[in-house]
């Protein structure tokens, strides 16, 4: 297989946003893989001189404002565009960072000095304040030190409340993130002593580099603030196509596939809002060093709501996107509205229109929001700059390419078993699963050994993938045992399950629609990697190898069903044909090196040819050492496959044994043709 | 003499009539909210504004009749007629705004899944406060309050006119809704189309004329509500519709989203525990106590007091 083309991983900041510069006209003469590096090299050059070169005091301050509501899109994003858990009280987190700092670098408390406040002083994050008869500690700590604390704060709080609220609906999570974004700021309203109330945070003390203070002018604080989206932008853009980035995308596009797929569900979830509040927290320190003040007006929900239409604006999920859509919101407010009210006034003058003379634009941005989550919503759900982008189509040599069939000789680490086992490889026993007042199975027990096929059949409603469920966590038993390769697996979550080496698919089809073939199969080897959130930043050598290689196997993976899938990598797998987005699932399956594979009607769907080669696929797959459990309705790929068969009918196994032999039991008879079929 | 069995304070009695009243202006809230849920599982945020819209229609139709301000009062047949014909012009006209925003902005998501929904429906929520802000301004207006002033003594607290109307007026639309609910052949599709669309649809079923139907009604309840909250407060403001819709919201949560029950006794419930919180804790706690039962009913007992949706996913 070495003549496989492996794809390699986005990289840097650029990601994927300037893809069509690759295409695209302006740049034409650098060679294309050069052009995405210039556009954003060019890009943030230009956003280095913009303060040389537009010394306006007042237009640098918007777009500093503007970069504070950028880094804000940029979490959200993380927790909205990347997890999918819609957050309606986010400005929380940007208030709890605005004020981490406000109380740590101003008058607000000011306790009577005591020797304890000796150490702190030496560090200098406090100084001794004597002042006629009072005796005081003044709480300076740097700036520089309270934006990464301001940001573990906000962290540390996104944890604590999402712990308890993640495991809620999309939905209801986001009337809870509500109630939350609610709270805060009435909290810092009642509590005066810490905050001010509702006067506000008063002096806060500006931000100093080596002894000179950034004062009023907003220059610093705009370089600070470019500064700080640049690292966030690179951080979204590291951790988005990283293994933490995909099994976020992949809870994002199904909760439940990404669980059977080995990723822990609460705790990306907890990673994810934590990431998105350390953004906030970090950007809290900044909006407050800049404003020198802070009010709980500032972290109402008409914020929340703002930085939600940025991000729905600029397209949610993609990282450049968002970072567009807050600059042109904000801009827009600050800019162009005054400058098309002055124009309006004008006009109204010229022809003599009163209302026209009066109108003031900027107060009307809250319906201009409004209007853009509507339109956006109803026309344009990707945003400016969407963050899925459609591959271009094969070409017509692919197309009309005959269809191969690929081997699975060469396949590396199946994670399948080598040499004989000691008893089965798969113990069910007793197992019985009741929703409600229906047993959906019974009392049914089963044994696989290792290396063997078995085939699952029985009428539609009989258990069959209930058994599949309850065997990978998705539902629990009410009584039995599963043992799996000699230990205790019932109860334990759909990760544990996949860890352990059960791999499965699902009869209708659970893909992440949204993302790339690719990008599916390399989902179902989260289990298999080990890069955290830290490695994905950082980009260590280690983590570029595991990539390297997870997208090498990937592709070997691929191979397997010849070029259906191969020429197709880069495509999302809501544009493939039915089968083969069903071939897609068995790969995702395979890419989690399971022992046994669990295949839910995998040739459902797929005519008499395609059927063939699924199940001498199949076969290949379990001469290899793959032991495969197999729900199936076509009994020639049955009888092909299978040695043994369990035939399930109401939740009860009424059958076990040879293809040959069930296809003569009277009872397997009975239930697929009913009782009189057995007289005749 | 036997002493009587207990003696209730005045203060509190004050406040469970307080409670009740604002509580029956909750519950006609949160059955909008709960309604729009059972069918299309979408958490309705243009309700909100709904309602404050309601308000102002509610006070254009009695400025209609000539009412203004807080001078003129009416009695007898003149009341009871301009009461019905303001109750009749803001339930209507609400329903239609509801109705509206369904064909307009909710039905062609219908079917996309994910947060989409939700969304608009801020964005619907955050057009019709501006319309409000930008067309009638920031100022809050006095509400026409045509009840004249009768007051009764009640355990030694005061009973108004008013909060008699608002108890009245609440319990005939509940009951009225729960009639058509249970009745008519439309409120048992809506039964039908909450347990399972797909099923509904195919015995027939015209979901469309459903949805517009619990938009209707939700909206309309609404602006009732509205009404109420006008003739209690005696103004209205661009602003009001926040804070009583998240209120209202948690009123339906507490009582089990999706039960047209549950929203009743949830609306009752959190008007008391306004009320007596605001009373015996203290009035700028009030929304963080609201707010905490909401988090609190959602993580531990999503179903809230009468309801059978599971908050949790599988």
């Amino acid at each position: 297989m070495s003549d496989l083309k492996v794809p390699a991983p986005k990289t840097g900041v650029i990601g994927e946003s300037f893809a069509w510069a690759r295409r695209a006209s302006p740049v034409l003469w650098l060679p294309p893989r050069l052009r995405s590096p210039v556009i954003v090299a060019a890009i943030f050059a230009f956003a280095l001189l913009f303060p040389i070169l537009h010394p306006n005091d007042a237009d640098i301050d918007s777009v500093a404002n503007a970069l504070t509501y950028a880094a804000l899109a940029l979490g959200l994003n993380i927790v909205v565009g990347l997890a999918g858990l819609l957050d309606l009280g986010y400005a929380a987190f940007f208030a709890i960072g605005a004020y981490a700092y406000g109380v740590a670098a101003s008058w607000q408390l000011a306790p009577q000095w005591t020797s304890f406040w000796e150490p702190f002083q030496w560090l200098g994050l406090v100084a001794h304040f004597q002042d006629s008869g009072s005796d005081v500690v003044h709480f300076q700590v740097s700036f520089w030190l309270m934006m990464p604390a301001a940001a573990a704060l906000a962290a540390f709080f996104g944890v604590l409340f999402g712990a308890p609220t993640l495991r809620l609906k999309g939905d209801y999570l986001a009337i809870v993130t509500l109630g939350f974004g609610e709270i805060v700021p009435i909290v810092v309203r009642n509590i005066p002593t810490v905050t001010n109330g509702a006067m506000g945070l008063n002096g806060v003390m500006a931000p100093q580099l080596f002894g000179w203070s950034f004062g009023v002018s907003a220059t610093p604080y705009y370089y600070v603030g470019l500064g700080l989206v640049a690292l966030l932008i690179l951080t979204s853009q590291h951790l988005k196509f990283s293994r933490i980035g995909r099994a976020w995308m992949a809870i994002r596009e199904d909760e439940i596939a990404a669980a059977t797929m080995g990723v822990d569900r609460v705790k990306m979830k907890l990673l994810a809002f934590a990431t998105g509040a350390a953004f906030a927290g970090a950007t809290g320190t900044l909006f407050v060093a800049k404003l020198q003040t802070a009010t709980p007006e500032m972290f109402m929900f008409p914020v929340s709501v703002m930085i939600l239409v940025m991000i729905v604006f600029g397209g949610i999920g993609s990282v450049w996107g968002v970072v567009l859509g807050a600059l042109i919101l904000q801009l827009l407010q600050s800019w162009f509205l005054e400058d098309l009210s002055q124009w309006l006034h004008w006009l109204g003058r010229l022809i003599d229109v009163g209302w026209l003379q009066r109108i003031e634009l900027a107060g009307s941005i809250e319906l201009i929001f409004g209007l853009i989550l509507v339109t956006m919503m109803l026309y344009r759900r990707q945003g400016l700059i969407p963050a899925t982008r459609r591959v271009a189509a094969l070409t017509l040599e692919e197309q009309s390419a005959p269809v191969t069939r690929g081997g699975v000789d060469s396949l590396q680490g199946l994670g399948a078993l080598a040499g004989a086992q000691a008893g089965p490889l798969l113990a069910v026993d007793n197992l019985t699963v009741r929703f409600g007042g229906l047993v959906a199975l019974r009392s049914v027990s089963l044994a696989v050994p290792a290396h063997s096929v078995l085939a699952v059949i029985g009428p539609n409603g009989s258990g069959k993938s209930t058994l599949f469920n309850a065997v990978t966590g998705l539902v629990s038993a009410e009584g039995g045992s599963v043992r799996f390769a000699g230990s205790e697996i019932a109860g334990k979550p759909p990760h544990v399950v996949l860890e352990r080496g059960i791999a499965r698919t699902f009869q209708n089809l659970r893909l992440f629609p949204n993302l790339t073939v690719l990008e599916n199969v390399l989902v179902g080897m989260h289990a298999r990697l080990h890069t955290g959130a830290v490695g994905a930043l950082l980009r260590l050598p280690r983590t570029r190898r595991e990539e390297h290689a997870a997208r090498e196997r990937a592709m070997q993976i691929l191979a397997i069903f010849g070029n259906r899938l191969v020429p197709r990598v880069d495509h999302v797998v809501s544009s493939l044909s039915y089968a083969n987005r069903r071939r897609v699932e068995i790969a995702r399956a395979l890419a989690a090196q399971p022992k046994l594979l669990l295949l839910d009607e995998p040739t459902a769907g797929m005519n008499p040819a395609e059927t063939l080669e699924l199940a001498d696929q199949i076969k290949s797959l379990n001469r290899l050492g793959l032991t495969i459990i197999l729900i199936e309705h076509k009994l020639d790929v049955v009888v092909n496959l299978a040695e043994r068969v369990v035939v399930l009918d109401h939740g009860e196994k009424i059958a076990e044994g040879t293809p040959a032999e069930i296809r003569r039991d009277p009872e397997v008879i009975r239930a697929y043709l009913g009782r009189s079929a057995e007289s005749a | 003499m036997p002493r009587p069995l207990m003696t209730l304070d005045p203060v509190f009695v004050q406040q469970v009539i307080n409670g009740l009243s604002l509580g029956a202006m909750y519950a006609l809230l949160a059955l909008g909210f709960t309604l729009v849920y059972g069918i299309l599982e979408l958490i309705n945020f243009a309700h909100f504004n709904v309602f404050m819209v309601g308000s102002f229609i509610g006070m254009w139709a009695l400025e209609a009749l000539g009412l203004s301000g807080q001078s003129i009062t009416l009695s007898g047949l003149a009341l009871v007629g301009a009461l019905i014909f303001a109750f009749a012009v803001t339930m209507l006209a609400s329903g239609m705004l509801g109705v509206a925003i369904e064909r307009i902005a909710l039905r062609p998501l219908r079917g996309v899944t994910g947060t989409a929904g939700m969304i608009t429906t801020i964005g619907v929520s955050y057009i019709l406060f501006n319309v409000i802000l930008l067309t009638v301004g920031a100022g809050s207006l006095n509400y026409p309050n045509p009840l004249p002033t009768v007051r009764w003594d009640v355990a030694g607290a005061v009973l108004e006119l008013r909060q008699v109307l608002i108890w009245g007026v609440a319990l005939a639309l509940m009951l009225g809704l729960q009639l058509f609910v249970s009745r008519t052949r439309l409120g048992k599709a809506m039964r039908a189309t909450a347990q399972d669309a797909e099923a509904a649809r195919m015995m027939g079923v015209d979901v469309d004329r459903v949805v517009m139907t619990a938009f209707f009604l939700g909206s309309a309840l609404a602006g009732a509500a509205a009404l109420i909250f006008g003739l209690y407060y005696n103004f209205t403001s661009f602003i009001i519709g926040y804070t009583a819709g998240l209120r209202a919201f948690t009123a339906a949560v507490l009582g089990g989203i999706g039960s047209v029950t549950g929203a009743m006794v949830g609306g009752v419930l959190i008007g008391l525990i306004e009320s007596l919180g605001g009373q015996y804790v203290a009035t700028r706690w009030t929304d963080v106590i609201i707010f905490s039962i909401l988090i609190l009913v959602l993580v531990f007992a999503p179903s809230g007091l009468f309801g059978r949706a599971a908050a949790t996913r599988s």
